[in-house]
């Protein structure tokens, strides 16, 4: 499986002088193409910061991070800010959207920067998404008219719409329902299948267990790594994630998170 | 704890408190210094007109009076106090000389005098009534600029004098008044005589000076001798406070403009505020908080900003106050109630401290629409923007998407750019107004608006220097015939001005100066109406028409030739010559009493004009030749430079306000926004991109507060600046507009300046992390 991130011993502390405090202690990692991949760990254990390292929105004390064999810290503003609109996604905790955009325009952002001559094609694109995801009704609502759950299905059309490499998600669910969670999962799954790799940041140990790697963090380091297998099963029984599911909570008990 | 709260709150914004304060100082620096100059220009005039007791009525007299009858009408009529007649002997500017220079060219009417014995003193500097000695002159204290110093050697019609120092004359102290007064001993007064031709003054000091209407009537009743203009108190007044008057008007304006930039800052530095500590408020609401306990946390900050900032404002007034006021000193001397000046200065920056104090607590008030669950649960208004629907991303075809999201975020949030808005307007106001009011009076055809016509050379022939009956006509067609030859003039004109009576409204009689001749050649500006082309038609200039109430289509019965005649008035114009009260009118008549005679030429090659002035000087040594712009400069120069250097520091004002204003509102800006900016930086837009928002941004809002501006200057400021210029006694206005000046300059300038202040104030946008703000 090629690598397309590849993460060696990354340091980034936060605080100063006696206060100062590793969040990110020496981790190394890999994400491979077309990898469905859950970080877990403890609140403050620094799942979230090291998404951001990975994703070289946020930067780090030393180590080093590449990004399909570019090094991110060597990139400049505006190599990076281009990188990271046409091969990463990202999806947050809280719908990060444009108050005053509705949802369509909030998830063409993105391909109108580099694409707006081709508005007619990239709308078309919008909306074929926003279909998949249930939300084609919504096109013309505020960010106040519509449901939590339906902002980070607008966040995942926005993620999706130059085609990335890989879509990182920082705690998506973290916000919903287990119904609308559920859903959501369910389109990363799909996201993924067809070929994006998809980096999740969860505490929620159902939300891991259907992916098939899980990282887990304590103090900032990595301390435990379980492989599951990609195929989850009789999805409508749910047997084999309530399984997975039960034995990440153990390993998180264990790891003491 | 209001003392830690207001020092922790200046310390995190920096530029906004110094940008509040400066704005507040300078409101409070500029109200108390107008209030300081009022205090000293009204005071130095009560001084000056006090000290010299200055005559309530003069009637200016060309040619033999009648004294005993004079003297009789005096004393018969009870509003009299004291009367005089005072000679002022006219002498031929080139038989003035200082320092061996003549005063050729000088457009003012120079003569002598002797001081007067019982009203009418002219004064030395320090106010005390003059007693020149032998062989000594006083020279009037507007030619102190033209270099001639005491000591200097003067030689008069022949004479020797020295310059024994400088006068002040309450009369003619102002460079709009067109005679000027030097003093001499009585018996150098009669050895100058020969040279020169007399014109009376006939003075009066009444009792009471609100009968002074009702004496001007009786005087013109009785039918004593008025081959002159006539003058009164209140115009003795207002020519010496025109020009520091119009500097004091520049200075009130620009402060009212100031203090409203300094209100609109308040308003968005509080708003803002406001905005950031929603939630804060929210809880303070929620926990139950008075809102007077909490309106006083946030007053007490902009009270102690509003009292530093008048405070300073007030000190600096009291150091610039000499600067303005010097002029004023030389002028017209210290003024009484100087020392008052300071105090009513004091009250002037109080007020402005008291002024933004209730302004901030207004502002506050909105405390009351904040609905604590809201806040604590949003953290901000759920109002939501107006204006903006339509306006999609999604329907885009052409503009850029920075340019799009920029214009976009403008008019999604209209309130906080309205300030912002109205403060580029003012910018633009403050630059575009003064700049074409000097515009205006700079132009040529200005002069059209005073009642004089626009020419190249204007001859003045005064009755006094011909005898005969008749003598000022023929002296006047004389030169008529020689300009009808002279191929070099392209057009003149000879107006006569002759004396009949009217009857008013209220079947009294009254005398009218009436100028005959074709007005069309060098037209006046007409207020109302237009010039007479038929022989019943008359035009009266403002004062008259005042003084008469009439209007235009009224009907106006002249007396000639004994005979009742009804003129219908065609037109009315501004007159700022012989004393303003004159009319036009193109019957031609041969009895009545004539008294002046003007003619106007204009040139076919107008750069000739200095050479023909000189030419025409040589040819008619009796006749005061004068070129029309240097007549301008003589009168209006002073004015006009006073104008341009009010216009160019309002421009740098505006420049200034503009890019601190912009650079302030850009910094809150970002601020504010550091989430959305989180959230374009984390879709993959640049810094630059959003820089390039920013600056549509701004753009978008000045270009919006250029055109309202430009729109605003030319209909409100043309009304603004044309009650400035009644000041000179020109009725209607219209600015005359510099194109380069008010469409290209002022723009290109302007964003510039918005450009570069939006740049820097968007600096550290790109500094924003996004996982500063968008991680949990």
């Amino acid at each position: 499986m090629k690598q397309i991130i590849i993460a060696k011993n990354i340091i980034k502390a936060y605080g100063e002088g006696q206060e100062k405090r590793n969040v990110l202690d020496g981790v190394s990692i890999t994400v491979g193409q077309g990898e469905f991949l859950a970080v877990m760990g403890p609140s403050g254990c620094g799942k979230s910061t090291l998404l951001f390292a990975l994703s070289g929105m946020d930067g780090i004390d030393s180590g080093s991070v590449t990004f399909e064999g570019q090094e991110l810290s060597g990139l400049k503003e505006k190599e990076f800010a281009d990188l990271l609109r046409r091969k990463m996604g990202f999806v947050f905790q809280q719908p990060a959207m444009l108050k005053n955009l509705n949802l369509l325009d909030n998830i063409l952002l993105p391909a109108f920067r580099d694409n707006g001559k081709n508005a007619a094609g990239i709308k078309e694109k919008a909306r074929a998404l926003m279909k998949k995801t249930g939300i084609e009704e919504l096109e013309e609502r505020g960010m106040t008219q519509v449901s939590g759950g339906q902002l980070q299905r607008a966040g995942i059309c926005r993620a999706l719409m130059n085609d990335p490499v890989v879509i990182f998600g920082d705690e998506p669910t973290g916000a919903l329902n287990s119904k609308s969670s559920q859903e959501i999962m369910d389109l990363f799954t799909q996201i993924n299948r067809e070929g994006t790799a998809v980096l999740l940041v969860t505490h929620d140990a159902k939300v891991a267990a259907q992916t098939e790697r899980v990282l887990f963090m304590r103090d900032g380091k990595i301390v435990r790594e379980m492989r599951l297998s990609k195929d989850l099963g009789n999805k409508i029984t749910g047997d084999n994630v309530a399984e997975r599911t039960r034995k990440i909570t153990q390993t998180m008990a264990e790891i003491g998170g | 704890m209001y003392y830690r709260m207001i020092r922790n709150d200046m310390a995190r914004s920096k530029v906004v408190t110094l940008t509040t304060m400066l704005f507040i100082t300078a409101a409070a620096m500029l109200v108390s210094l107008a209030a300081i100059l009022i205090i000293h220009l009204t005071g130095a005039i009560d001084t000056l007109m006090t000290q010299s007791k200055t005559p309530d009525f003069l009637q200016m007299h060309s040619g033999s009076v009648n004294e005993e009858r004079l003297e009789a009408f005096a004393e018969e009529n009870a509003a009299v106090e004291a009367y005089q007649l005072a000679e002022f002997l006219n002498v031929e500017n080139n038989q003035i000389l200082f320092n061996g220079r003549p005063l050729q060219g000088n457009v003012q009417d120079n003569g002598f005098s002797i001081q007067n014995e019982t009203f009418d003193y002219l004064l030395d500097l320090d106010g005390k009534r003059i007693n020149p000695l032998d062989g000594e002159v006083y020279v009037p204290i507007s030619y102190r600029k033209e270099g001639i110093e005491a000591g200097d050697a003067a030689l008069i019609c022949g004479k020797e004098f020295t310059v024994a120092g400088f006068l002040r004359d309450s009369q003619m102290n102002s460079l709009l008044a067109s005679s000027k007064r030097f003093l001499v001993r009585p018996n150098d007064y009669e050895e100058l005589k020969p040279f020169g031709t007399i014109e009376y003054l006939i003075e009066f000091k009444l009792k009471n000076r609100e009968a002074l209407s009702l004496f001007e009537a009786a005087y013109a009743e009785a039918g004593l001798e008025a081959n002159g203009p006539t003058l009164t108190y209140p115009l003795f007044v207002t020519l010496n406070a025109v020009s520091d008057g119009l500097m004091i008007a520049v200075i009130l304006l620009i402060s009212v403009l100031t203090v409203a930039i300094a209100f609109l800052c308040i308003r968005l530095t509080l708003l803002a505020k406001i905005e950031d500590d929603y939630r804060e408020i929210g809880v303070m609401k929620a926990i139950g908080l008075r809102l007077s306990d909490m309106k006083k946390i946030y007053l007490s900050n902009y009270a102690v900003l509003a009292a530093m900032g008048s405070g300073l404002g007030y000190v600096l007034s009291l150091v610039f106050q000499d600067r303005l006021i010097e002029n004023i000193r030389k002028t017209l001397g210290e003024s009484q109630y100087g020392y008052a000046a300071p105090m009513l200065g004091a009250v002037g920056a109080l007020l402005i401290f008291l002024a933004v104090t209730v302004y901030v607590n207004g502002v506050l008030n909105r405390f009351r629409k904040i609905s604590p669950s809201e806040a604590i649960r949003f953290g901000n208004t759920q109002a939501k923007g107006k204006g903006s629907k339509g306006f999609r991303l999604s329907r885009n075809r052409r503009v850029n998407i920075n340019v799009l999201l920029g214009v976009k975020d403008v008019l999604s949030r209209m309130g906080l750019y309205t300030t912002m808005l109205v403060i580029f307007i003012l910018a633009v106001f403050i630059m575009l107004v003064p700049r074409n009011l000097y515009n205006t009076v700079a132009s040529p055809a200005f002069t059209s608006y005073m009642g004089i016509g626009q020419c190249s050379i204007r001859m003045d022939l005064q009755k006094s220097g011909y005898g005969s009956e008749g003598g000022l006509g023929e002296r006047a067609e004389a030169i008529a015939k020689t300009m009808e030859s002279d191929d070099e003039i392209d057009r003149y004109v000879v107006l006569t001005t002759k004396v009949f009576e009217v009857i008013t409204d209220t079947d009294n009689k009254e005398r009218l100066k009436i100028e005959l001749g074709d007005h069309s050649v060098f037209s006046v500006n007409y207020t109302q109406g237009r010039g007479p082309k038929t022989d019943d038609e008359l035009a009266i200039s403002v004062l008259n028409a005042d003084e008469l109430s009439k209007r235009t289509g009224d009907s106006l019965a002249v007396i000639i030739d004994g005979k009742e005649k009804h003129f219908t008035i065609c037109g009315i114009y501004s007159d700022i010559t012989n004393g303003g009260k004159t009319a036009k009118a193109v019957f031609s008549n041969s009895s009545a009493e004539e008294i002046w005679c003007v003619i106007y030429a204009s040139l076919s090659d107008e750069r000739n004009a200095d050479r023909k002035v000189s030419e025409y000087r040589a040819l008619f040594a009796d006749v005061k030749v004068t070129g029309v712009d240097e007549f301008v400069s003589e009168t209006f120069g002073a004015t006009i430079a006073a104008v341009e250097k009010a216009s160019v520091v309002a421009a740098g004002v505006a420049i200034l306000v503009t890019g601190l204003v912009t650079l302030l509102f850009m910094q809150m800006l970002v601020a504010k926004d550091r989430y959305s900016i989180a959230v374009m930086k984390a879709t993959g837009f640049h810094n630059s991109d959003i820089r390039h928002q920013y600056l549509a941004r701004v753009i978008f809002v000045l270009a919006a507060g250029v055109l309202l501006g430009v729109f605003l200057a030319n209909t409100l400021g043309e009304m603004l600046a044309g009650s400035v210029i009644s000041s000179f006694g020109a009725a209607s206005f219209q600015f005359i507009v510099d194109p380069i000046f008010s469409y290209l300059f002022c723009p290109l300038v302007l964003f510039g300046t918005v450009i570069l202040a939006a740049s820097a104030g968007t600096a550290r946008a790109g500094s924003i992390r996004i996982s500063d703000h968008i991680k949990e």
